[in-house]
């Protein structure tokens, strides 16, 4: 009997770790599909003649077609080079200044104000300066992708540096560990959830700076792809550089979230909002 | 042999939280110091371990003084304090890092075998209990075979039931090398299971106040009358040290001891 019973457990056990592991994450599908589904049987309805707005089936077409070219990819490749560059300094500078005012009281007291002067500052705002500066090319979008990406991993970095347990650093001080082994034993690891975070905040902003610096003033990147839409009054275009977009955004989000994982398999996360 | 010599501390804000504190500990010897929240113990403990100087006097270990935290000297905190990016065997084995992998493991291995959490080598600290954690921390600290080991109230958090096991373990693991153990506690049966010595401490500022020998025979009978006579004069002790009336008749206790030692 006992064992009827634990077999029917487990049963029920396997199958609630079957819907956990892929029922569940399917469930944020059901917005977009019903959507996208609904649209699509309106315009053959006739209901709309999905003109300003087309129907998935034609932006589908669309985005086939730019992919067939490699118009598509070369676009999204000159945009996904920008971003990482930019991205780059942008993590090695906020990196390092948020790591400064994290530990010195005195760092953070001079710059910290100016630091938050300058991060409410609209990213446009810069284009024009920066264009000034470091010409029309790649130099200045990389540039203003890079302040994008700076200030959310400054802030991160600084915030977790100030966070990091005392109980714990005097863990490290009771074991003796000098300057270098306390940062590489403790303040790293400790700080590595948070800077994971501000890395991800970080590329999101990356992904809305390089389309301000796409959109003013650039021949190539999915942003450009996006105003010749609009000018040639191609919205299926305009929609599929969104689509590029979206894609290209949570698969570089998801790259950072798998490298990092293997580091944070003990952090203690009851569920992980999948 | 540690020696404290006049340790004082005074805080920057005036408030002077020990004051002339000395004190003897002889190799293996098992001092626990008792009193009220606020007396000092843990400043006292803090400034043994290094980790804070005192202002006034010295902590000296063989001679030398410490000024800072000392590789004969481990420490254990109130909480087990492990490191949650690290399993259970890192954690054990943080103290011997400079040791060769082989030596690390086997140490780690055998040290957790000791306590009952061998399975638990590759398992987080998140995932351990609260006893079974506080466990791993004084393997943390005694893995490194410290000449002194410092403990902060490290059972207080624990039920009670845990706590007479971790009693019983810590015993079991001092046994192996005999270092130096310096308890301090506010629970008056854990400093019976566990002292040689009772400092009883008084507050504002931290002196002692008294010191009661104890040689009950090991392993300590808890429900002895004997071990109750010792209890009793701790906790008179730490009245008197407070300036209250003592329930304890004086008289009483003396006869009870007297039991104890005729029967």
């Amino acid at each position: 009997m006992t064992a009827l019973v634990g077999e029917g457990t487990v049963e029920r056990r396997t199958a609630q770790y079957r819907w956990a592991r892929f029922g569940r994450p399917m469930l944020g599908l059901v917005l977009p599909v019903a959507v996208a589904l609904g649209w699509e049987i309106a315009v053959r309805m006739g209901l709309s003649n999905g003109r300003l707005l087309p129907p998935p089936s034609v932006i589908y077409r669309t985005f086939v077609d730019l992919a067939a070219t490699g118009e598509l990819q070369e676009h999204a490749l000159v945009t996904l080079w920008r971003v990482a560059w930019g991205f780059v300094f942008g993590v090695a500078a906020g990196t390092l200044v948020g790591a400064l005012a994290g530990y010195s009281g005195l760092i953070r007291r001079l710059i910290d104000p100016t630091m938050q002067g300058m991060r409410a500052v609209p990213s446009i705002a810069w284009v024009p300066l920066f264009i000034l500066w470091f010409g029309i090319f790649e130099a200045s979008k990389i540039i203003l992708i890079a302040v994008g990406v700076f200030f959310p991993v400054y802030l991160g970095v600084m915030g977790a540096v100030l966070s990091v347990d005392r109980k714990i650093v005097e863990v490290g001080r009771a074991f003796r560990l000098s300057g270098f082994a306390m940062i590489r034993r403790i303040l790293l690891p400790a700080v590595l959830p948070a800077y994971v975070l501000s890395l991800r905040a970080g590329l999101g902003l990356g992904w809305m700076f390089v389309l301000a610096a796409e959109f003013l003033g650039a021949s190539s990147g999915l942003g450009f792809l996006l105003i010749d839409g609009q000018q040639l009054g191609k919205p299926a275009q305009i929609v599929a550089a969104i689509v590029a977009f979206a894609i290209l955004g949570k698969a570089t989000d998801w790259l950072i979230v798998l490298l990092s994982a293997p580091f944070l398999r003990w952090e203690d996360v009851v569920d992980r909002g999948r | 042999m540690l020696t404290l010599e006049r340790i004082g501390k005074t805080y920057p804000n005036g408030v002077r939280a020990l004051d002339g504190v000395s004190l003897e500990v002889g190799p293996g010897e098992i001092v626990v110091v008792v009193g009220g929240s606020g007396c000092g113990k843990s400043t006292l403990l803090r400034a043994i371990s290094g980790l804070d100087q005192p202002t006034q006097g010295r902590v000296m270990l063989d001679g030398t003084e410490i000024t800072a935290p000392h590789p004969q000297i481990g420490i254990i905190f109130q909480e087990p304090r492990l490191l949650p990016w690290l399993d259970v065997a890192a954690n054990v084995g943080f103290g011997l890092e400079d040791r060769p992998r082989a030596e690390r493991q086997e140490r780690v291995a055998r040290a957790l075998g000791r306590v009952g959490l061998a399975e638990k080598v590759r398992v987080w600290p998140r995932e351990l209990s609260g006893g079974q954690a506080q466990r791993v921390a004084i393997l943390r600290a005694l893995v490194p075979r410290p000449q002194v080991l410092l403990l902060d109230e490290p059972f207080s958090a624990l039920d009670a039931f845990t706590r007479a096991d971790l009693q019983d373990h810590l015993l079991d693991l001092w046994a192996d090398l005999k270092p130096t153990l310096i308890m301090v506690t506010h629970d008056v049966e854990e400093a019976v299971v566990l002292a040689d010595r009772i400092m009883v401490m008084r507050a504002h500022p931290g002196r002692f106040f008294e010191a009661i020998e104890s040689d009950l025979p090991r392993p300590r009978d808890r429900q002895s009358a004997a071990f109750d006579f010792v209890k009793r004069r701790v906790l008179a002790a730490l009245d008197r040290s407070l300036e209250r009336a003592t329930i304890t008749d004086d008289a009483e206790t003396r006869a009870a001891a007297g039991a104890a030692l005729w029967w």
